[in-house]
């Protein structure tokens, strides 16, 4: 893996590398290079199998980190590639030409991160939230317990204790 | 265009006829949810104790404490138990990730048909469900894995060469980042307050301590105790012996942090930060005898609300025991003065060596003024009684004490032995050690007590910090004898104690006397605990006081005695320590209030 890994070294420019454990290791890539690397890694390194992509609300540093996830069926060994993207320009480069399944992770990560596809089939349509009415719910700034009250009944019948105020009621209500 | 392939492939599937399917025969029944499958929750709920920390993480407000018949609240436990609603759960285990005890898990169980939607919310551990037993599911993952430290911050100490041969401070203190650091350990479940005898807000001035706003660490912690600078040092910290995080880890250095805040807000400040500039005066008087912990916080309250109180103290400065009783090196004076001094300019008035029976009688007090506190403390040494303690070299550690903290020289020999195994006996080896490697540039002072090491009531680190100082603690034995050769100590017999308390519980050591040791010594201290000196309750007040058990003075929920202008508290009727005398001092004072102003 290690030896693998150096060698797309010279190919690419990798910004940070994180051996996860024996066969899977993580990559940070520009957004720029994504593609060409997706690529290049499905066409001459034997990453056929596209895994899954996703991604990570940092608000705090104002990015999206996506990682897309391949696996090499020869290689036995899967690969990471991660890439950060602006917050507030949240909008990357297809690759549903690469593997066909990418234009349904691209449109869930639409709706739920509010990142942009241009270009990907279907991105703009509902994935399973219709009718949503509110930020994208996976941002970080939405919330969900505001929301939650907002919008459902609570149920009825609970009940709760605080343990400090409860155990002065049993055990010192007098003082 | 078709190939002879085509035609052939579809007939290769049939080589697989044979072969165990990988499909799953009966999934309704044989799907088990993997080895660490998130399914329903399961809590021991012996070991849970009720901290609510899994309500508190739980974003979907999925869990509620209930309590629970058969749990009831005692030390250490409310006795709530959680109560989950799947309706709400979305199966994440933060609320497993987070559990203090480690109590609560989750089994592999997923699958769960039910037509009534009620009974989708239950107690897990107290209503019986089929997954109970299921040794599959989430656990806390170990190894690095963990939402607060479980390690305290360290503490900085004198190491023991830096501090046996003087009286200076050994504890340093925390600083900003450390504090702020084992602060970020708390998880706010607040069981430690109902430990504490004074009920303090534990949990709101750790808080404090997080958000660095100081000034409203020290409201709290005045709301319930005007001594913080001392308890910040020396409580016996019954509340760390309750902590949540004391299940997993070690617990929080909650008495360190009081102190903390305490050290960091400037005396000058005090009464600002406090709101105790003007304190409108109600007309009445209040009597204090003793300015130990009891009295000096009966002081506060009742100057807080209006009244005006003088203290008569019996010795020539504030403070009581925890002047006098209390070494040096655990309490400097300095902070013992920060604390009264804040009481004093509340306008308490401090009557100087004042004896009660000697320079003013009770009654007269009782006349004078609206109502008398007394909390007069345990200032009495109890002897042994073994033959030879009326020998001029046997002392009262109590007494000594005293003398050091007046400054007084006290006689300190080669060889000493201290009789007893708590706290006070461990201070007065401490401070002859100390005097010891002064005088003669070594240790040797033996303490010796009937409890084991195990057993022994002094504060652990106390025990190991007397040996760190040279002086040995040598425990498990009964003093039989003194001896005493042309009229000179030459040491003390012992034998093995075995036991201390019969059948029954009553005190009553059992010793094999063929295990004897003799420990040369040219001085014992006696050192077994203290009586109360009441000699100054005259025989007219006494006729009316009804007594209590154990020899003590009845008094009521509020610390009033059966003489309705006589309040008692303190160690004379709980503790002994500084902490009940400070809850005792302040419910007095409510109850002053309620008796003279009404509710």
């Amino acid at each position: 893996m290690k030896n693998f890994i150096k060698d797309l070294g010279y190919k690419f420019n990798i910004s940070e590398i994180e051996y996860q454990r024996k066969n899977l290791t993580f990559l940070t890539i520009d957004k720029e290079n994504v593609v060409q690397l997706l690529a290049y890694l499905r066409d001459y390194e034997g990453f056929k199998h596209f895994v899954l992509m996703t991604a990570v609300d940092w608000i705090e540093d104002g990015i999206f980190q996506l990682t897309y996830i391949l696996n090499s069926p020869e290689k036995k060994i899967d690969l990471g590639i991660r890439t950060k993207i602006l917050r507030e320009k949240a909008e990357m480069t297809t690759v549903h030409h690469l593997w066909n399944q990418v234009a349904t992770y691209q449109r869930e990560l639409k709706e739920m991160f509010g990142i942009d596809f241009p270009g990907s089939p279907r991105v703009d349509e509902s994935f399973i939230l219709e009718g949503w009415d509110n930020i994208p719910p996976m941002r970080r700034d939405f919330d969900t317990k505001k929301y939650a009250e907002e919008t459902f009944f609570p149920r009825p019948g609970r009940s709760t204790n605080d343990p400090s105020e409860y155990m002065k009621q049993k055990l010192y209500p007098n003082e | 265009m078709s190939s002879i392939k085509d035609i052939l492939t579809p007939f290769t599937a049939w080589k697989n006829v044979f072969k165990e399917p990988v499909t799953i025969k009966d999934p309704l029944n044989d799907r088990p949810g993997a080895e660490r499958y998130r399914g329903f929750h399961k809590n021991d709920v012996q070991e849970c104790i009720g901290c609510g920390t899994c309500e508190s993480i739980c974003e979907n407000e999925a869990i509620d404490m209930v309590a629970i018949a058969g749990f009831d609240a005692k030390d250490g436990d409310s006795g709530l138990r959680p109560s989950v609603d799947y309706g709400r759960c979305c199966w994440c285990a933060l609320c497993v990730d987070v559990c203090t005890t480690g109590s609560l898990t989750l089994s592999n169980e997923y699958t769960w048909v039910d037509t009534d939607p009620d009974n989708f919310r239950f107690v897990p551990g107290v209503d019986a469900k089929s997954w109970d037993k299921n040794e599959l599911g989430w656990k806390k993952p170990a190894g690095n894995y963990e939402f607060y430290g479980l390690k305290r911050v360290e503490m900085g100490e004198l190491h023991p060469e830096e501090r046996d041969s003087s009286f200076i401070e050994m504890i340093k203190g925390y600083s900003k980042e450390q504090a702020e650091k084992e602060a970020d350990r708390c998880v706010e479940c607040g069981i430690c307050t109902a430990t504490c005898p004074a009920h303090m807000g534990i949990p709101e001035y750790i808080k404090a301590i997080r958000n660095d706003d100081l000034e409203e660490g020290l409201r709290i912690l005045y709301d319930t105790n005007p001594l913080p600078e001392i308890c910040g040092r020396i409580c016996t910290h019954k509340c760390e012996t309750v902590c949540s995080i004391g299940h997993r880890g070690e617990p929080l250095s909650i008495r360190w942090l009081k102190r903390y805040i305490a050290d960091q807000n400037p005396s000058e400040k005090y009464k600002t930060i406090l709101e105790s500039d003007n304190l409108q005066k109600n007309g009445k008087k209040i009597a204090i005898i003793g300015s130990g912990p009891a009295g000096l916080s009966a002081a506060h309250y009742l100057a807080l609300m209006g009244y005006e109180v003088e203290i008569f103290e019996k010795l020539a400065e504030a403070g009581g025991m925890m002047r006098y009783g209390i070494p040096e090196y655990r309490l400097p004076y300095d902070q013992i003065d920060k604390d009264i001094n804040y009481i004093l300019s509340l306008g308490v008035k401090i009557h100087y060596n004042t004896t009660i029976g000697k320079d003013i009688t009770l009654e007269k007090l009782g006349e004078d003024f609206d109502a008398v506190f007394a909390g007069t403390g345990l200032h009495l040494g109890r002897s042994t009684r073994i033959e030879g303690t009326d020998h001029e070299n046997v002392y009262q550690s109590i007494e000594l004490l005293r003398k050091i903290t007046e400054g007084e020289e006290i006689h300190v020999p080669e060889k000493i032995v201290v009789i007893g195994g708590g706290n006070v006996a461990m201070d007065i080896t401490r401070s002859l050690a100390r005097l010891q490697k002064i005088k003669y540039g070594k240790v040797q002072v033996i303490a010796t007590s009937l409890e084991t090491e195990e057993k022994m009531p002094a504060d652990r680190e106390e025990v190991v910090e007397a040996r760190e100082e040279m002086a040995v603690v040598n425990p498990g034995w009964s003093p039989q004898r003194i001896e005493i050769v042309d009229g000179k100590i030459k040491g003390l017999h012992v034998v093995q104690c075995l036991s201390l308390f019969d059948e029954t519980g009553n005190f009553n050591p059992q010793c094999n006397m063929d295990n004897a040791n003799f420990f040369e010594a040219d001085m014992v201290v006696e050192s077994i605990g203290q009586g109360m000196d009441l000699s100054y309750i005259t025989e007219d007040v006494k006729e009316h006081l009804e007594m209590g058990p154990r020899g003590r003075i009845r008094v009521d929920d509020y610390f009033q005695t059966s003489v309705p202008w006589l309040f008692m508290g303190g160690d004379t009727i709980q503790g002994p320590d500084v902490i009940h005398g400070i809850a005792n001092g302040h419910k007095a004072a409510l109850g002053i209030d309620k008796m003279l102003i009404g509710d």
